[in-house]
């Protein structure tokens, strides 16, 4: 009896585990125009707050990025603002021009739900990162 | 028993601290612009009279030879913390969020004087509302709110290009000395 018990909650908690990483295609670059900016997105794979799945808003496009995901938002250049929310909101306002820029989004430690942090970062650190750690989001 | 006991206490706190229940809140209204009509008149050629941005509903005239043709989609996401999941997490029962509804709401508005296009608008506005085990938004309120956000942002842009739009415009009788307006 115990034997089973265990197995049991082995399985549920390997399915939870699984469950929570994004599936997708690996990092792809996106096509850029003359007047357009491209914002990727990115959320390294941590097992922390994993089930949260705030949407991130860019310009007039939004999208829920996963564990180990990312998006690409193609914007219109100048004032552009990214913003995640849940109990509390971070924002990230960029002066966009036609060039490529790249968010990591990570979940801290909140009361009742995580709280989200976008964090721009440079471009030769987040192209490794994004390329390892990412898919895209379907 | 007792370790097993032990063991599915132990597993069940991994989860709820791993994959803990969290979801974004609404996102507070953005300050809507005050409405006020534009500086010209037009007639509703496509859309419903009750459902437009205030700015154009303000700026109908039946007799105006500019034209206004607007449309809004709606399209619904929704994300759910899986149940076995919320089940273990004590916060779920003090009212943690277990989910959203979340919709997307995405609106254009053609301004056209005979052929010529004098404007040509596109919005989108993506709204949430989370729910608990105690409360939960109706579908019809988180539309309601997409809707509200997008003709605002349609206001915006109207708002912004409406005297480049007034000069456009043909004075009856005349015609228009200022090329179209295209977005």
């Amino acid at each position: 009896m115990n034997q089973r018990y265990l197995l049991l909650l082995i399985s549920v908690a390997t399915l939870t585990a699984i469950g929570c990483a994004v599936q997708g295609r690996p990092f792809e670059k996106v096509p850029s125009y003359a007047n357009q900016a491209v914002i990727y997105v990115y959320r390294p794979y941590s097992y922390a707050g994993s089930l949260l799945r705030p949407s991130v808003t860019c310009g007039e496009d939004t999208a829920r990025i996963g564990p180990g995901g990312y998006h690409a938002f193609v914007v219109p250049t100048g004032k552009v603002l990214c913003k995640v929310e849940t109990e509390t909101a971070d924002v990230v306002e960029l002066n966009a021009e036609p060039h490529v820029y790249y968010i990591r989004e990570e979940i801290g430690w909140g009361v009742l739900t995580g709280h989200p942090h976008l964090n721009p970062i440079d471009n030769d650190q987040a192209q490794s990162e994004i390329q390892s750690c990412c898919v895209q989001e379907p | 028993m007792r370790y097993s006991i032990a063991l599915a206490a132990l597993l069940a706190s991994t989860c709820v601290i791993a994959c803990g229940v969290q979801q974004p809140e609404l996102p507070p209204p953005e300050a809507a612009t005050p409405a006020h009509p534009l500086p010209f008149k037009g007639r509703l050629v496509d859309g419903d009279p009750s459902e437009l941005p205030p700015a154009v509903a303000l700026s109908l005239s039946h007799t105006s030879t500019v034209t206004f043709a607007y449309r809004e989609e709606l399209s619904h996401d929704e994300y759910h913390i899986p149940l076995i999941v919320s089940a273990f997490d004590p916060v779920t029962y003090v009212g943690a969020p277990l989910g959203d509804y979340g919709v997307t709401a995405f609106a254009s508005l053609s301004i056209v004087e005979g052929d010529r296009v004098l404007g040509d608008y596109t919005a989108k506005a993506h709204v949430t509302k989370s729910y608990n085990l105690y409360s939960e938004p109706t579908h019809q309120e988180v539309e309601q709110a997409a809707r509200v956000a997008v003709r605002d942002r349609i206001d915006k842009k109207l708002y912004h290009d409406a005297a480049h739009l007034a000069d456009s415009i043909a004075p009856v009788g005349r015609p228009a000395l200022i090329a179209p307006l295209e977005k």
